[in-house]
């Protein structure tokens, strides 16, 4: 390896162990927010992920509930059979699009969820035509309202707020529709503003979720950052100052004693010139080592050395230098986690390139406490939120999880 | 993406989160109760609507108070005094014959609003306590409004809608928290431990490299040149590099080239400077200075004997390295390196017949090395006369006292190296 390869491997490594800068921490220039929790807080939207599930279970008992209370208003039995079938699907879809095993929940599926719930409202509507006497007790702002509600975890504030007014805009026509028919006789404006207030509250509770959450993270990750910064250095300083032993640290106790002796002696032996050379090969082969491993190998060989989990890295590129200091935690907590509590017997983790893409493939030979897939795909959600994609596949022997990365990201 | 909150955050922020989505639904249910009651005002629809719109700009008000400050006193005022504006808001709006009980939209606002109050202090349980007496009160408020103007009572179907999501919301936040999902994956952890290993082998990198760079070079030139006389130019460019191998912090960055000629007076510490102010000066710089006990530092500037004893025999001295690095020493061990190297520079005054000497300075693998080098005559160190008593006890006992190490190279006519090794910390 050369001067100049050998350089731009050290100045990877050097970009890779620097702290993420505030404006590196994308979501929080020019005073706006862009991110969702699920980007921001990954294991808290996985941990709040059951919630959708009731969500979508209280908007579904909700429409039932109020539908045969309202009973005496249907005219259309099929349409209010239709419109909870909209709310079930909807429901069903935000649940399951929000598992971490689907993670990330994107906005398209937002605009799904809302599109299959505004479409429940307009079967309610329907179902009811002409003889909806109090929009107080029509489900579709509700169920509209909750949905958005519980997805407030997956979704940016911005966009919680354009589903709700769009929402809120479908439902004013409804009610403008079916303003002649409302018992009270107040205004239709009022109508609009009194039959749009629960999707309003409930889409400004989202948003305002939404934004607290990410706002109050970023905060803390430029904290953290700070603390982050000033930890290196002393850690840095603290490595110049350590007693552990190191390839180093033991080459230049014997390269120093022996240089001083060369430069103060009138004449050189054939044993000098030999220990000259078996020195400098040395050094080439700690260099070439300190090259060739990375931060993975010293992982590994720190489990390897402190439990009874056999971890291997096959990395001939060195490519665990590349990856960003997110992924690289995601792919340290899986391993350890794996090699954590007799989780996994034997643990691996191959490198390969395709293309533009890396591909890291974990593989673990299960011990015994079973690691189950509801636990793996906390880890997949995460690692998907980190920008590689995840794959995980087990079985009671053994757990294959596949990360992928574009290069150069 | 970040990592996210560590588990002891998760708490407070999450909780504060939820708390400012029940502001931010209050205040729109607020927002649009005023809406609604300017609008049936302004319509001639129901005269009641101004006042109503006024006092519901009063609840806004406070909560916008509970929002800010969210003390129990502004809690509790909150929650009294809208209490007192959802029973006038009954009043008024159940006057009116357009609905059959307390059961409605118009009322619901402000039932809702009160419900949503947050209230003072973090963590589900206190949420729920105060969105119950928040619910609780509204309900009342509405019961009390209907017996005053003999309307029919019925309970908020939408406050208790809201009050149930809050608390299914609420109960779940509390308890999946307790099962700790954050602390199972050990993401920050994880994140540490990764972070710190990849910066070890950037240091070890960039320390065998530059270990690299400086020293191969001489070791092919001595394997290449096999048995014989030591070249000359070998020679010095040993003398060169060995200062830096030995006064070098091996993976900081080097420093910039300070302004032709300045170099080496910036490395150097004549014997005549005063010593105190030569230390002194390369404070700022000094990396072990974060370890350093404020004692040590205060009390005993590094080499202060050493170079007063250079000083007094009229030998100059040159410095590579970092003075600073003797405070990673304490007391003991720091005067024992002093005297041993001000036994050398007076011995290299003395035998040597230079008026010059080098001192390098290092640390590293848990140890301090200063090394004492001269060009002068040298000597035999299988022969050292009786007179060089200095030599075994002035330098290696002492230093072989705090746990250290001495070694010695010397050629008649080539010159002396003399390098001593002391253990970091205490003796």
């Amino acid at each position: 390896m050369n001067a100049s390869e050998t350089g731009e491997r050290m100045s990877r490594r050097e970009r890779m162990t620097r702290p993420r800068t505030i404006p590196e921490a994308h979501g929080l220039s020019g005073g706006s927010i862009r991110l969702t929790q699920q980007e921001a807080d990954p294991i808290g939207a996985i941990t709040v992920s059951p919630i959708v599930a009731v969500g979508a279970i209280l908007a579904l008992v909700l429409s039932i509930g109020l539908t045969i209370a309202h009973w005496g208003e249907v005219s259309s039995p099929l349409a209010a059979v239709l419109a909870i079938l909209f709310v079930a699907g909807a429901g069903f879809a935000a649940a399951r699009w929000a598992s971490p095993a689907r993670a990330p929940f994107t906005a398209d599926r937002l605009w799904f969820v809302v599109t299959l719930a505004v479409g429940a409202t307009i079967a309610e509507y329907v179902s009811t035509i002409g003889a909806n006497r109090y929009l107080y007790d029509d489900f579709g702002p509700l169920v509209v309202g909750m949905l958005i509600l519980s997805l407030a975890p997956y979704c940016t504030w911005k966009s919680l707020v354009a589903v709700g007014l769009v929402a809120s805009a479908v439902l004013s026509i409804l009610i403008v529709g079916g303003s002649a028919y409302v018992v009270t006789g107040a205004p239709t404006l009022a109508l609009v503003v009194v039959g749009a207030a629960p999707l309003l509250s409930m889409s400004a509770a989202a948003a305002a979720y939404s934004y607290s959450v990410v706002f109050e993270t970023l905060a803390w990750h430029r904290e953290a950052n700070r603390a982050v910064l000033q930890h290196d250095a002393e850690l840095r300083s603290g490595l110049a100052h350590s007693g552990a032993p190191s390839g180093v640290s033991v080459l230049r106790r014997e390269v120093l004693p022996f240089l001083a002796g060369v430069m103060t002696a009138d004449r050189v032996s054939l044993a000098d010139a030999d220990r000259a050379r078996e020195l400098a090969e040395a050094l080439r082969r700690e260099l070439r080592a300190g090259i060739e491993s990375t931060w993975l190998d010293d992982l590994a060989a720190r489990l390897s050395a402190t439990s009874d989990v056999s971890t291997t890295v096959v990395d001939p590129m060195g490519a665990a230098v590349d990856l960003r200091e997110d992924q690289r935690s995601v792919l340290a907590a899986l391993i350890l986690w794996l090699g954590d509590a007799g989780r996994a017997r034997s643990i691996r983790a191959s490198f390969t390139t395709v293309g533009d893409h890396g591909c890291i493939v974990v593989d673990a030979e299960l011990g015994d406490q079973v690691a189950t897939k509801r636990e793996i795909d906390r880890f997949v959600a995460v690692a998907r939120a980190a920008a590689l994609g995840a794959e995980a596949q087990s079985t009671h022997e053994q757990v294959r999880v596949q990360l992928t990365y574009r290069l150069g990201d | 993406m970040t990592l996210g909150l560590p588990g002891d955050l998760a708490r407070a922020t999450l909780s504060r989160s939820l708390a400012r989505a029940g502001h931010a639904a209050a205040f729109v249910a607020l927002g649009i109760a005023i809406v609604l009651a300017l609008l049936v005002a302004a319509t001639g629809y129901s005269p009641a609507g101004w006042s109503a719109a006024g006092l519901v700009t009063g609840m806004a008000a406070l909560l916008f108070l509970v929002a800010r400050y969210p003390t129990v006193l502004f809690t509790t005022v909150y929650l009294v005094v809208g209490t007192g504006i959802v029973f006038a808001i009954t009043t008024l709006v159940m006057n009116t014959d357009v609905f059959e009980s307390t059961n409605n939209v118009v009322l619901a606002l402000p039932c809702l609003a009160l419900m949503l109050v947050g209230g003072a202090g973090a963590g589900s349980v206190n949420a729920i306590v105060w969105a119950t007496l928040g619910y609780a009160l509204g309900e009342g408020a509405l019961l009390l409004g209907a017996l005053t103007v003999g309307a029919e009572f019925m309970p908020s179907f939408a406050a208790t809608a809201a009050f149930v999501i809050l608390v299914v919301v609420r109960s779940f936040d509390g308890l999946s928290r307790r099962r700790n999902a954050r602390g199972t994956t050990g993401l920050h952890d994880a994140g540490r431990q990764s972070h710190e290993l990849a910066i070890r082998r950037e240091y070890e990198l960039l320390a065998i490299a530059r270990l690299h760079d400086t020293a191969l070079g001489h070791l092919i030139a001595i394997s290449a040149a096999g048995s014989g006389p030591v070249d000359e130019r070998l020679r010095s460019g040993i003398r060169e590099d060995l200062g830096l191998i030995i006064g070098r912090d091996w993976a900081t960055e080097p420093e910039p080239e300070p302004a032709p000629g300045a170099a080496r007076e910036q490395a150097s510490a004549p014997a005549n400077a005063p010593a105190p102010a030569n230390a002194s000066a390369r404070e700022p710089a000094a990396p072990a200075a974060a370890h350093a006990p404020a004692t040590v530092r205060d009390t005993y500037p590094p080499l202060r004997h050493a170079l007063a004893a250079a000083r007094n025999v009229g030998l100059e001295v040159r410095i590579t390295g970092d003075l600073d690095v003797l405070h990673a020493l304490d007391l003991t061990r720091a005067r024992a390196v002093d005297e041993a190297v001000a036994q050398c520079l007076v011995n290299v005054a003395r035998h040597a017949q230079v008026a010059e000497a080098d001192v390098a300075l290092g640390i590293g693998g848990g140890e301090v090395t200063v090394a004492v080098m001269d060009t002068g005559v040298g000597f035999d160190v299988h022969d050292v006369p009786l007179d060089r008593i200095g030599l075994r006890t002035s330098i290696r006992a002492r230093i072989e006292q705090v746990q250290g190490s001495v070694r010695l190279w010397s050629t008649k006519g080539i010159g002396t190296t003399i390098v001593i090794t002391v253990p970091e910390g205490d003796a």
